[in-house]
């Protein structure tokens, strides 16, 4: 019995608990900065630890120790709660994710409705994060964010449920299992696969969807009050955001933990950096949109996709 | 109805690389009205000179401007060599125009990867700018500087272009024109740069002129005016060239004319480089000047530069005006923010390819009377030397 309790205890605080992925969300940072740098043609980072491996790290225990500013005019209580709860919220998804087995440390019927509620709500912190703080600037950047949210999430949603229907199950854990007798949903879904990416770069405000950022136009957009601690907070916020994208592209379409010869977790880090890959690649190929260019991409073309693509599933089904 | 709001933009921005503000009247997304506010690195370059000798000048003008140091240079030097009747020789006449032309390349890289980063896209900035070190590794080769070569005297010029130069400047042209071909290729066929660039911050024909836009903004917008066809100097006469125009009016046509001037610079330069005739490279000339005025126009990376100089009789000159391509370009920029959306505004900017530093003016206001004010050099003198010691 204390056994069972104390190996409860060791996974939700080691492996695949907090631990695991704090490093997994640090190392992804580094992939990520490592890959586009070798794409633009520069090293990357490079001095501190192993190829550079140890820089997210020191980024952020340099952020840690910056000066903390909070704005005379922000909204003091919301302004100092928003980088904790946008951590939060982007890390408590993980948990849903399995890692080491087809089945995750939480599971239950209807868990992917449940990341998909919390991935919306991290977007609607960050307009919140930029209402607060009352700059210009950010103002500007909350607003995109609003708009871009109106953009992708629907679309993101519909190929979500894809999978979902295929599998007949709204857990991920469900949608993971059902894959692993050998079918994954990338071989039937590929355009869900394909728009699902696309989402996803702009929910992570990734370039070429980085509107709510654009540093040239708005500086950092709903970020730029920011500072200190917070904005460390915030950056590993993204990071987890950045590793909840590519491992539900992992455990929506490309099997999970299952499907190789290898051991479980090691199958399930590699199909990830893939995804990262993926992500990071089309990060290093174009130029930013403009909102309303984005907005009218995302209704002409995303949703109508998405809507054929859960048809396609229904059809297939019948 | 929306009210309009106020956005101030720079003087610090990511976006700007120098000081400058512009308060934007934003309706909506729309930019609606447009203030711009100089002066924040005003360095009094003008003034200074009247203290120097006309040598010392030269090393002073070069600092006018970090990128186009070569225009500002050569312009200065043309206008002493009026005022002393000096001819110089063939040879350092071809070898002002192929730095003419080696400023013209490493300037139009360096802009098309500060646009690339205003419309977001950072790999192409990052290859911009690998790419503008090879033309960077030549100028060092010849002067033995990569930004302000100290090539230029009055006169002539201080160094040679020797044969073993030429054959590794072949080798880095030819590097040079096919990356050149290839960022064209990347600029008319990717879609999010065309999304970005195609109608975006329009100047018609009829405003640029009347505007009086310069160089590659004027000829985005159609019309071929370009200082080293229509008033040749150096050796601009005996090369023949193209003076690239396009007609689209927009930021896409503002990127391609500078693309295609990277490509007709390097056939300039090869063609300098085989109808270059041998001789001495300068001429010794008299420290001081006969009195009397002279104005010396060159066309810059930027556009036309214009100096302006008087002399005394002294070894020092009595006045010296600069009037730096951006200035000029300033009026049109803000008929083309108009109008524009938020969004645009960095990309419209980096445009004109603005250099702020080279430009800048300053009047001094009353904020009482509401009054500009000139000041005599006697003023300014104490004004920058015993202000400080009085706060």
């Amino acid at each position: 019995m204390v056994q069972r309790e104390l190996m409860a205890i060791l996974e939700v605080f080691f492996f695949p608990g907090f631990l695991f992925l704090f490093s997994l969300a640090f190392f992804i940072e580094w992939f990520d900065r490592k890959l586009v740098a070798k794409f633009q043609n520069r090293y990357g980072p490079l001095y501190v630890g192993p190829k550079g491996i140890l820089q997210p790290i020191a980024d952020f225990l340099k952020l840690l120790s910056k000066e903390d500013i909070t704005p005379a005019m922000a909204d003091k209580v919301p302004f100092a709660l928003i980088p904790l709860l946008m951590l939060t919220f982007s890390m408590t998804p993980l948990f849903c994710i399995p890692i080491t087995g087809s089945s995750a440390l939480i599971s239950f019927e209807g868990d992917l409705i449940v990341v998909m509620f919390i991935m919306t709500l991290t977007a609607l912190l960050s307009f919140l994060g930029a209402w607060v703080s009352t700059n210009r600037f950010s103002t500007i950047g909350g607003v995109r964010t609003g708009l871009q949210m109106f953009g992708y999430e629907v679309p993101l949603n519909i190929v979500m449920i894809g999978p979902a229907i295929g599998a007949g199950s709204l857990s991920i854990s469900g949608i993971v299992e059902w894959q692993s007798r050998g079918v994954w949903f990338i071989m039937t879904q590929i355009l869900g696969f394909a728009v699902f990416s696309l989402c996803l770069l702009a929910h992570l405000q990734r370039v070429p969807f980085d509107i709510p950022e654009a540093e040239t136009e708005i500086v950092a957009g709903w970020l730029v009050e920011f500072s200190g601690k917070k904005l460390a907070l915030i950056r590993l916020a993204k990071n987890f955001e950045l590793v909840l994208a590519a491992s539900l592209m992992v455990s929506l379409y490309l099997g999970g933990p299952t499907g190789t010869l290898l051991p479980n977790p090691l199958t399930f880090l590699i199909k990830l950096v893939f995804c990262t890959f993926i992500l990071s690649n089309l990060r290093a190929l174009f130029a930013r949109y403009r909102i309303d260019q984005f907005l009218a991409a995302a209704w002409k073309y995303l949703i109508p996709l998405a809507l054929l693509q859960i048809s396609l599933v229904e059809v297939s089904l019948w | 109805m929306v009210k309009a709001i106020d956005i101030p933009f720079g003087p610090q921005h990511p976006a700007l690389e120098e000081p400058i503000n512009f308060t934007f009247e934003v309706e909506e997304e729309r930019v609606v009205d447009v203030k711009i506010r100089l002066g924040y690195i005003h360095r009094g370059i003008e003034k200074l000179a009247e203290n120097r000798t006309y040598h010392q000048n030269v090393y002073l003008v070069e600092r006018i401007c970090g990128i186009c140091s070569f225009a500002h240079t050569t312009c200065y030097t043309q206008a002493v060599e009026e005022l002393l009747g000096v001819d110089i020789p063939e040879r350092a006449k071809y070898i002002r125009t192929i730095f003419c032309e080696m400023e013209r390349i490493q300037n139009h890289y360096l802009w098309l990867g500060f646009t690339a980063k205003a419309m977001g896209f950072e790999t192409l900035f990052m290859y911009t700018w690998r790419d503008r070190e090879a033309m960077l590794e030549v100028l060092e080769m010849i002067s033995g500087k990569r930004v302000n070569y100290g090539m230029n005297t009055i006169g002539g010029v201080r160094r040679d272009i020797t044969g073993k130069m030429v054959e590794r400047m072949e080798e880095r042209l030819n590097y040079l024109e096919e990356r050149a071909n290839y960022y064209k290729k990347v600029c008319t066929k990717e879609r999010s740069i065309l999304k970005r660039t195609v109608g975006v911050g329009m100047l018609e024909p009829s405003d640029a002129l009347n505007l009086c836009a310069v160089g590659p903004t004027l000829r985005a917008s159609g019309i071929p005016q370009d200082v080293r066809a229509d008033e040749p100097y150096a050796a601009y006469g005996e090369i023949p060239f193209r003076v690239v125009t396009y007609d689209g009016c927009d930021v896409a046509s503002r990127i391609l004319v500078r693309i295609d001037e990277i490509i007709e610079s390097v056939k300039m330069i090869r063609r300098a480089l085989d109808g270059m005739p041998q001789g001495p490279i300068r001429v010794k000339v008299p420290k001081n000047v006969p009195k009397g005025e002279a104005v010396s126009l060159v066309e810059a990376p930027r556009g036309e530069d214009l100096h302006y100089l008087r002399s005394d009789g002294s070894d020092r000159p009595a006045r010296l005006k600069v009037r730096a391509p951006t200035l000029a370009n300033l009026p049109s920029l803000r008929k083309m923010l108009k109008g524009v959306n938020i969004a645009d505004i960095p990309i419209v900017i980096a445009g004109i390819d603005p250099c702020l530093a080279c430009m800048e003016r300053v009047i001094l206001v009353d904020t009482k009377s509401k009054k500009g004010q000139a000041w005599s050099g006697e003023e300014l003198w104490r004004y920058a030397n015993e202000w400080y010691r009085e706060s």
